[in-house]
């Protein structure tokens, strides 16, 4: 028969196992701590799989050839699907599986087989495009709604255009993008973010560059 | 308070004779909501509340952030790159102007009109009405589709019906009219021709209430040539006004008031300041501006343009039998005085009459003929290309309507229903047309009786064309695809001509060769050869004095109607930021009403708000009554009751939902269902001419009240009574003024005598504050303002600023940025106006910031004073601390639904939410916009980079922006000149925003002893 020492111990060694355990996941969670509003590490799945390590990293295309209106305008802009065919109207497959079914044509001797990933064919799909890439009779093109990963508040005016205009990398605030198989928001993008590097810009300068980073509210707030 | 040789200025009666306003009237700043019953917030409702927020905050607290998507365009469109504006030239097609505009397009939307600074006419400004017009793009009352028989339809049934039936009445030789507006379109005019020239029996009749047709007639007999003159303001140094608005409503405004601006630069070295003298029976925007002012009845306005013709006809020589016209009550000395002013600046001088008598308009030749004005002011060789309306033309097509005589009535941007006196007989007799078509965008009083409506694009999504008469041709090109399955009316027309061609087609078929189409469409105009118009030689026999006309009987009242500044003849009576614009001289927003003169509603027994009954009963016909409240107008004529067109327009009814919802909403409409009254009943026809003054109206009280929306005692700056120390000045001077003579001997303004002098006790913030790079600042002229608002308008567009409706005006919760402040003072028994805009003075030292508990408005390296909307909880302290009451306080959330309007907002600019503090930010956005383009140019911002909405639109460019801190720029050079003064600098709050004192063409400084 337990005696009533032993009982409270017995309570108090379940109550510390469990502060201990409380305590644990509260520093997991801790450490994966946000402040309302900021999605760092928000890495949504995109209608299509589209990888940013192979475009950008394995074949180095640059930003702005998709993106480009990081240099004209406030806003970077994601590419029209037109832009995704200047090439994907001849690659419609990683460069491999092409191979592989060349050579195994080579050996059934037969033509080969039209090769098509299955997320071009999303693509595809999108601008109702049939497999000579003509445009399907009675189907109307739908453009392919992206998840928007780099959201700002809507009393937040940042522009593109002033950033990469002074020479700012894009992997500053976008991290290691040519990295990445899924884009992941790698910053905090919060406003103290923001106003550090505005502070660390003005004494260094970029790239060697003196710039002049307002550090006003209505630089970007207005 | 001592002796001062400064003028005494109120802004209300009330604070004319009181010298403060009594707080009844004026009221706090932020008035209360009054205890109503049921109204108390008792111990458990508040409990129940609070309950609701914490549920409310633990449920949105969980809630994860909406997934934001991004959708790219199929095919990128070579000029759009999101988020990058481009500006497109085109000309506003809102009045029959046509003035220059650029329009911001973004991502595909027009979103801003701005005026063209390259084009000849308009000079870069826009008026209120111009500005405005964008919405009507984005109206969702407009017709989205053809309608037949009041049903949907597609453009092939219709067409096919249409010509179907005009095929047939083409075969029989049917009567066919086309009605209109006078068009000054080159195209549009070819287009009706041909339509017209189809049938055997066919006519265009043109009508404008607003009309112009005594000037063409009197050129008629005087010249031999139905003309209207081009009137260059800029060559004139001697400008008389007789009821003519020409600053505010008359013919093309924001042309005059470039022209009559560029004539008075008080700075200019060598420059001459212009006189202008005008005479008109109401207080109209021009009359404000006037240096010498005199109400006359409608009934002797031409008698008074008789003896100024007569004493110019003497000093030089011409025969004139002036007759035995009176004196009317004028002083004769003072037409000796305008004669001699007039004689003394022959040739370049200029008179101009609004009135709708030929007779009249006929001396007006006389006088601008003898002073050899012909040629040098006034260009009838090259005429304005608006053609002659004829008036009785309506009339005519009523009666054969009535007749039954008509087989086909096609009718384009008129509205003879609403706004015709007899506009029911109208409505009758278009019964009785076997075809009737609109090619109206909207269901109107007249196009609902349409078989077909055939609805036009709106003019910023079509071709067209305007002719200016010198051979200035302005372009129209679409500035986006049609929103809507409309079609251009160019193309309708021409459709049922047989010949179907696009709206382009038909206008590069009209130029030809004769422009570089190109660079037409690029510019936004073209000049092309033009050959003058044959003008024959003055016929002075034509020339007969005009009489007293018949006076107003006891009891009587002389009816004045009037085209109001933003509403002319209900053009703007769907747009709610033109109906919540307030009057230049009124300041009522949301209504007209019936305005009388102090001692004629004295008379009556009227006060402001009192709701009277307008009767005019001629012999021949039944009386004709409306019912309108009365505003007791200072500067009008005794025997005169003036009445704004443009009002009970029967689309306003959809503003029944305008404004927030909450428990004391009351309505913006009146208890027709409309905003304001139609006054076009009360319209005449006489000699054959639409009369817009003279008839003669009994006004009787009512009993009713109605309450007028007035911005007029908003924003007083005195001192409360409770706080003023005896013998204090509570009203401290905000305008300062003087004469041409005193300001060119003083070179600055009088001294002030009220001024309060406080000691310099230095900068709160001395190191704050460097302004080392740029430092911006703004000057503006109270010489050139005439009040006209375009930069309220255009601040409102540029800024989001939302509409708040009749009943917030009422409680003071307007939400404009910047305001104008009208202030009167008394000129030897006459008013004087005086107009002040005013938005945030930018302190250097701001109070505002001081008392922020949150840093939400806090001041920028450059001076600006800035406001951060995400950090603002709403505590108010800013606006109480304000001198300047140019803060504005979100009490609702204004943002709504109709998705439609939405496009029109400027998405550079958050849309403000409930419960925060926003005011004028100098327009930082184009700030940063010009400096990061200099930026990416690797080069400073020049002098005249960056242009506020407000001085944007300007038409007198009397609102200057720049860096204070560079020494060429435009505004340091206003701040040094003499006028220069800031409102309120002996309270050392270092106001960026500075004004140029007014300047009036006076002999001497007016010693006025003050009512205070």
């Amino acid at each position: 028969m337990l005696t009533r020492e032993s009982k409270t111990q017995g309570v108090t060694i379940i109550l510390l196992i469990g502060a201990v355990f409380s305590l644990a996941t509260l520093v997991v969670r801790l450490g994966a701590f946000h402040l309302p509003g900021n999605h760092q590490g928000y890495a949504p799945e995109q209608p299509i799989a589209f990888s940013h390590r192979l475009h950008a990293g394995e074949l180095m295309i640059d930003c702005k050839y998709c993106h480009h209106g990081a240099e004209i305008s406030r806003h970077a802009g994601i590419p029209a699907s037109s832009v995704c065919m200047n090439c994907h109207a001849v690659v419609t497959d990683t460069l491999g599986s092409l191979r592989a079914e060349d050579d195994l044509a080579k050996e059934e001797d037969r033509k080969p087989r039209r090769m098509v990933s299955s997320e071009l064919q999303k693509l595809y799909d999108a601008l109702a495009l049939d497999e000579e890439m003509k445009p399907k009779a009675g189907e109307t093109p739908e453009p392919i709604e992206w998840i928007k990963v780099h959201n700002l508040p809507d009393f937040v005016y940042f522009n593109h255009s002033a950033h990469v205009n002074a020479h700012v990398d894009c992997d500053r605030c976008h991290g290691a993008i040519e990295t990445m198989e899924r884009v992941r928001q790698v910053e905090s993008l919060s406003m103290g973010w923001c106003v550090n590097c505005h502070r660390t810009v003005n004494s260094i300068g970029v790239a060697g560059i003196t710039v002049d980073a307002s550090l006003d509210c209505a630089a970007c707030h207005y | 308070m001592g002796e001062s040789s400064s003028k005494t200025y109120w802004k209300s009666l009330p604070q004319r004779s009181d010298g403060v306003i009594p707080l009844p009237i004026a009221g706090d700043e932020f008035p209360e909501v009054p205890a109503s019953r049921g109204m108390e917030f008792r111990r458990r409702d508040f409990l129940a509340a609070a309950g609701f927020a914490l549920g409310g905050m633990a449920f949105t607290g969980c809630s994860r952030a909406p997934i934001q998507k991004a959708i790219p365009y199929l095919v990128a469109p070579e000029a759009i790159v999101p988020g990058h504006a481009v500006h497109y030239a085109s000309t506003c097609r809102a009045c029959p102007a046509g003035c220059g505009l650029l329009v911001k397009n973004r991502d595909g939307r027009a979103i801003k009109l701005e005026g063209n600074a390259e084009h000849p006419v308009s000079r870069g400004g826009l008026c209120a009405v111009g500005q405005a017009s964008i919405l009507g793009l984005y109206d969702s009352k407009r017709l989205q589709h053809p309608m037949q028989q009041g049903k949907r339809a597609t453009w092939d049934v219709v067409d096919g019906e249409i010509m179907r039936q005009l095929d047939a009445l083409r075969a029989s030789g049917a009567t066919v009219r086309v009605l209109t507006r006078p068009t000054s379109s080159p195209t549009m005019r070819r287009v009706i021709e041909r339509f017209v020239g189809s049938f055997t029996d066919a006519k265009h009749v043109t009508y404008e209430t607003l009309s112009s047709s005594a000037i063409h007639q009197a050129h008629e007999r005087t010249h031999g040539q139905s003309v209207l003159p081009r009137y260059l303001f800029d060559k004139a140094e001697v400008i008389v006004g007789f009821d003519a608005d020409f600053l505010g409503t008359w013919l093309s405004p924001v042309t005059f008031t470039a022209g009559w601006a560029s004539g008075r630069r008080a700075d200019a070295t060598n420059g001459t300041f212009s006189y202008h003298a005008q005479f008109e029976s109401r207080l109209s925007v021009t009359g404000g501006k006037a240096d010498c002012r005199v109400p006359v009845a409608p009934s002797q306005l031409g008698a008074v343009l008789t003896q100024v013709a007569s004493a110019v006809a003497k000093k030089s020589g011409v025969a004139f039998l002036a007759g035995d016209v009176g004196t009317n009550g004028i002083d004769a000395s003072l037409v000796e005085d305008l004669a001699a002013r007039l004689w003394h600046a022959r040739g370049k001088s200029l008179v101009v009459c609004g009135s709708q008598d030929v007779n009249t308009q006929v001396v007006c030749n006389f006088i601008n003929h003898t002073l050899g004005n012909y040629g040098a002011t006034l260009d009838i060789a090259h005429p304005a290309s608006q053609g002659d309306a004829g008036d009785d033309a309506i009339q005519t097509l009523l009666n054969e309507l009535e007749a039954g005589t008509v087989d086909a009535l096609i009718m384009d941007g008129v509205n003879p229903v609403y706004d015709l006196p007899n506009g029911a007989a109208f409505a009758t007799a278009i019964g009785k047309v076997g075809l009737v078509v609109s090619l109206a965008d909207r269901i109107s009083e007249t196009s609902s009786h349409a078989t077909f409506i055939c609805p036009d694009h709106h003019y910023l999504e079509t071709w067209g064309d305007v002719s200016f008469g010198d051979g200035l041709i302005g372009f129209q090109q679409p500035v986006m695809r049609p929103l809507f399955d409309t079609r251009s009316a160019l193309e309708s027309l021409s459709q049922w001509t047989g010949v179907p061609k696009s709206d382009r087609a038909l206008v590069q078929e009209t130029w030809g060769e004769r422009v570089s189409w190109n660079k037409a469409i690029h510019d936004g105009f073209a000049k092309v050869s033009q050959q003058a118009v044959p003008v024959g030689a003055f016929q002075v026999g034509v020339v007969t004095p005009v009489p007293v006309a018949e006076k107003v009987r006891d009891g009587q009242l002389a009816l004045v109607l009037y085209p109001k500044v933003a509403m002319l003849d209900g053009r703007g009576a769907a747009n709610p930021w033109l109906l919540e614009m307030p009057d230049p001289i009124t300041k009522v927003v949301w209504d007209n009403y019936a305005s009388l003169s102090e001692k004629t509603a004295a008379s009556l027994g009227v006060e402001t708000g009192d709701v009277v009954r307008v009767t005019r009963s001629e012999p021949d016909s039944k009386a004709t009554t409306i019912e309108l409240p009365a505003l007791v107008q200072p500067g009008q004529h005794d025997r005169v009751v003036a009445i704004a067109l443009g009002y009970g327009y029967g689309e306003s009814a959809r503003f029944a939902d305008v404004g927030p919802e909450w428990l004391e909403k009351k309505p913006t409409l009146g208890d027709n269902g409309l905003v304001g009254t139609n006054a076009s009943p009360l319209l005449t026809y006489r000699a054959g001419q639409l009369r817009l003054s003279g008839a003669h109206v009994s006004v009787t009280r009512t009993g009713r009240k109605h309450t007028l929306a007035t911005t007029q005692d908003y924003h007083n700056i005195e001192i409360p009574e409770a706080l003023a120390l005896p013998g204090m000045i509570r009203r401290r001077p905000m305008v300062r003024e003087t004469t041409i003579a005193a300001y060119q001997r003083d070179g600055k303004l009088p001294e002030r005598g009220h001024a309060v002098h406080h000691e310099d006790l230095g900068d709160l913030w001395p190191d704050d504050h460097k302004y080392e790079g740029h430092h911006w600042g703004m000057a503006i002229d109270l010489t050139s303002c005439t009040g006209c608002s375009a930069c309220v308008v255009s601040c409102q567009i540029e800024n989001n600023v939302p509409v708040v409706g009749r009943d917030e005006v009422r409680r003071k919760r307007i939400m404009h940025w910047l305001r104008i402040d009208r202030y009167y003072s008394d000129n030897h028994g006459e008013t004087d106006v005086l107009h002040q805009p005013v938005m945030c003075q930018h302190c250097d030292s701001a109070p505002c910031e001081t008392v922020c508990p949150v840093l939400a408005t806090v001041h920028g390296e450059e001076g600006l004073n800035q406001q951060a909307y995400n950090r603002c909880v709403g505590t108010r302290y800013c606006a109480n601390n304000c001198p300047y009451k140019v803060r504005r306080f979100n009490w609702f959330e204004y943002a709504h639904d109709d998705k439609l309007a939405n496009m029109s907002l400027n998405p550079d600019i958050t849309v403000r939410g409930r419960g925060v503090m926003e005011k004028c930010s100098l327009c930082v956005q184009r700030i940063e916009e010009a400096r990061i383009e200099a930026k990416k140019q690797g080069r400073a911002i020049a002098d005249g980079d960056i242009k506020p909405a407000c001085q944007q639109s300007c038409p007198a460019g009397a609102i200057v922006f720049g860096d204070m801190n560079d020494p060429e720029s435009a505004v340091s050079k206003l701040i040094a000149s003499g006028r220069h003064y800031r409102m309120l600098e002996e309270t050392n709050v270092k106001p960026s925003v500075g004004y140029l004192g007014l300047v009036r063409n006076r002999d001497e400084i007016e010693d006025d002893t003050h009512h205070g």
